[in-house]
């Protein structure tokens, strides 16, 4: 975390800004998404913050599950239905009543790309000014592990089990960032707790981008306890994520995509998902067809970013 | 073009982004029941409002959106894309602090359900116009009072009103009532689809100043709890055990009081405007009669005259009109039904499992305190059905027999029965 010169970065500063959250929260050990709440804590301040968050595994986190809360933050809980309802409600209000407000939805995958999908697709049309988190565990594991829209093809969950009739699951997973980006929000990007200071970065981008309408970062969390991965692994298996094109980090402003996080020589997909006990069962084929599904994602990104040079000056001088 | 343009007449163009002189006097307009909604809820001044479509509301949302376009409404306008979402924006904006409204009507209501449990749950002083409509079969978009009945329990203040005027009127006391600070509670005035919502009557659209009058002493309460940045509170984090029981027992007796609020308001309201509704219930000529009806809504107006016929002809027969469905009104109603000789209960939906109207059943659970009298269900009006002058005389002649001491079928379905 040095910048070219050996001192600190400007971004990792605000690692050393003060924790809304106590010590000894209640996430499942080695879980990462008690690392993304912190950093976001951090790195947003509690001076303006309005943090929300479901019935999720986030919500032991956010409400203290009934042992009074374990934040400095003031916080709302809603239903996976209307998540980025109640945080347009709040941010409406905020924007009215001449308040600066830093609303933050922190959403599982089941929420955003499901249940709640409709509500955060109208907030991202009628540029709602709020910042929503999808930390992406790829399932509902909050209530133990079943499958979501974002669990990807082959992964064994409780609903998507492996036995003669079913190799876990059997469609692709939807790629919600890329949705979100199309409706050409100000700002959409991925990240992950491997790379901090790309999710930093993309942090303080959203803050500043909210105030012209949807800011929505995907974050890759794994779950340790419901993909079985060892606790000290997670980061790790973010960190494969994106080096086999898994996850790629990227952003887009306005539907302009760009890389920011250039992998020169993506490993094979194996590198992956040899650490996550869910693809145990997959065969050399199977895990080939997943290899061509990332190859496809990544090939379309790819060409998605290469697009900003064809709309360059049309897109500018369009005053968008 | 929607109405509201209409009524601002081609002379007064320039007045966009400001508050407009069309509502600085109090005036008489020709304006159906959404209409009258759509002024009512304006007039209130809310803060965040959450507008999406469905007949026969569709109105509603269409005049505020012209109230917004105009400038006569100065709020955040959402145009939101579904009901779950509307109630669940409405719900945050009150939690920190704004004055909400939102406008729905039969499936748009049952989408929300799960919103409007929170929204109750939540204790946000929200006002919602409910234009009543059938719930199965796409095309019967017409009224009937079964999407407000499917959703008693869940915690709302629910008025029944039955004229355009009472509708302008009662969103103005649901927001003296909700935001009262001993209630708290979210209110739902109801109105019939298609026999109000599209009817034109007569109204009296009350000057801004006299609005803001009758809302002012709100202003002097203490203030509610309001989630704001940076200021550390959890909303909406409701614990279990006993945490959780206090809610809910605060929640109840919430609902309790509000009974004897609404009188008050109702009082308050005729003072201030002239009008008065009578509260929890509307009573109707009871005072002397042996028979009383019991009906809510629209086809309130048809059984009035019926029981003008009636007494006429000589029968001791009174009206009550139910205002207030939750809390139901049961203290009123025992006041005013003790004694009598025979009961009948018009209903415009169904409560499944007792084969009977759902006001029926409750005003059944009265009888400890009013003694056994025969009290006979009628369920009409169902999909637009007229529930005409010759339906309720049909009741009225099953309810004469049954206060003779004949024995009589405690449930009649008009239009089914066997001959």
């Amino acid at each position: 975390m040095t910048n070219r010169k050996g001192g600190l970065s400007k971004v990792f500063d605000y690692f050393c800004n003060e924790d809304p959250f106590a010590e000894g929260l209640s996430p499942c050990p080695g879980c990462p998404l008690e690392l993304a709440l912190r950093l976001l804590g951090k790195i947003l301040g509690s001076q303006d913050l309005v943090m929300t968050g479901t019935p999720s595994c986030s919500n032991p986190v956010m409400t203290g599950q009934n042992v009074g809360a374990w934040h400095r933050l003031t916080a709302y809980c809603t239903l996976m239905t209307g998540a980025a309802a109640n945080a347009t409600g709040l941010s409406r209000q905020y924007r009215r009543s001449g308040q600066d407000a830093t609303v933050v939805c922190f959403n599982g995958d089941g929420c955003a790309a499901d249940i709640g999908f409709q509500a955060l697709s109208g907030a991202a049309e009628r540029g709602e000014n709020f910042i929503y988190v999808c930390y992406d565990n790829e399932g509902y594991m909050n209530t133990g592990v079943q499958r979501s829209g974002t669990t990807p093809i082959g992964a064994k969950t409780a609903t998507t089990p492996v036995g003669p009739k079913q190799r876990g699951k059997s469609t692709r997973r939807k790629n919600l960032p890329l949705l979100m980006a199309m409706h050409r929000i100000p700002y959409a990007a991925t990240a992950t707790l491997s790379h901090l200071e790309d999710f930093a970065k993309k942090l303080l981008k959203a803050k500043e981008k909210k105030n012209e309408g949807l800011a929505y970062i995907h974050l890759f969390a794994p779950c340790p306890t419901g993909w079985g991965v060892p606790t000290h692994q997670a980061i790790e298996v973010c960190r494969n994520a994106v080096r086999t094109n898994y996850f790629p980090l990227w952003e887009a402003e306005k539907g302009i995509f760009t890389l920011t996080h250039q992998v020169k020589k993506p490993k094979p997909i194996m590198e992956y998902t040899r650490l996550i006990k869910k693809y145990n069962h997959l065969k050399e084929d199977e895990l080939e067809r997943i290899q061509e599904e990332v190859d496809y994602e990544y090939e379309f990104l790819r060409h998605l970013t290469e697009f900003r040079k064809c709309v360059a000056t049309k897109h500018q001088t369009a005053g968008e | 073009m929607n109405a509201h343009a209409r009524l601002l007449g081609c002379g007064k163009k320039g007045m966009l982004n400001m508050e407009g002189t069309e509502f600085n006097k109090t005036k008489i307009k020709v304006i159906t029941g959404n209409s009258a909604a759509a002024h009512g809820a304006m007039l209130c001044r809310p803060e965040v409002l959450a507008l999406y479509p469905i007949t026969p509301q569709t109105e509603v949302v269409e005049e505020i959106s012209g109230f917004y376009a105009s400038g006569e409404l100065d709020a955040e306008v959402v145009e939101v894309e579904g009901e779950n979402s509307a109630m669940n924006i409405i719900t945050a904006a009150s939690a920190a602090g704004a004055r909400a409204f939102t406008a729905t009507s039969s499936y748009g209501l049952v989408y929300m359900y799960d919103a409007l449990l929170q929204a109750a749950g939540y204790r946000v002083p929200i006002v919602m116009v409910n234009v009543n409509r059938e719930t199965p079969g796409i095309t019967a978009v017409s009224s009937g009072q079964q999407d407000m009945i499917s959703t008693r329990d869940s915690g709302w203040i629910q008025i029944i009103t039955s004229s355009c005027q009472e509708i302008l009127d009662s969103i103005i006391m649901a927001y003296r009532l909700a935001e009262d600070f001993d209630i708290q509670v979210p209110v739902m005035v109801n109105y019939d689809g298609f026999y109000l919502s599209y009817l034109a009557e007569k109204v009296e659209v009350p000057c801004r100043a006299d609005v803001d009058g009758f809302l002012a002493p709100l202003k002097d309460q203490p203030q509610r709890p309001i989630l704001k940045p940076g200021e550390p509170m959890g909303f909406g984090t409701h614990g279990i055990l006993e945490g959780y029981l206090e809610l809910r027992y605060k929640h109840s007796t919430a609902l309790e009081r509000a009974k004897v609020k609404f009188d008050e308001i109702d009082k308050a309201f005729e003072r201030h405007f002239g009008r008065s509704y009578g509260g929890q219930i509307d009573t109707y000529r009871t005072a002397d009669a042996d028979m009383v009806l019991v009906a809510s809504g629209s086809l309130s107006g048809t059984a009035q005259k019926v029981i003008d016929l009636k007494r006429d002809q000589g029968l001791k027969i009174g009206l009550i009109r139910l205002r207030m469905f939750r809390p139901f009104p049961r203290e009123r109603l025992i006041e005013t039904l003790r004694g009598k000789k025979a009961i009948g209960v018009i209903d415009r939906s169904i409560c499944f499992g007792w084969n009977s109207g759902p006001i029926y059943v409750e005003l059944r659970a009265l009888s400890p305190e009013i003694g056994y009298i025969p009290m006979m269900s009628f369920i009409d009006g169902i999909a637009n059905m007229d529930v005409s002058v010759a339906n309720i005389e049909r009741m009225v002649r099953i309810l004469q027999s049954a206060s003779e001491g004949d024995s009589y079928q405690k449930v009649t379905w008009i239009g089914m029965e066997e001959e």
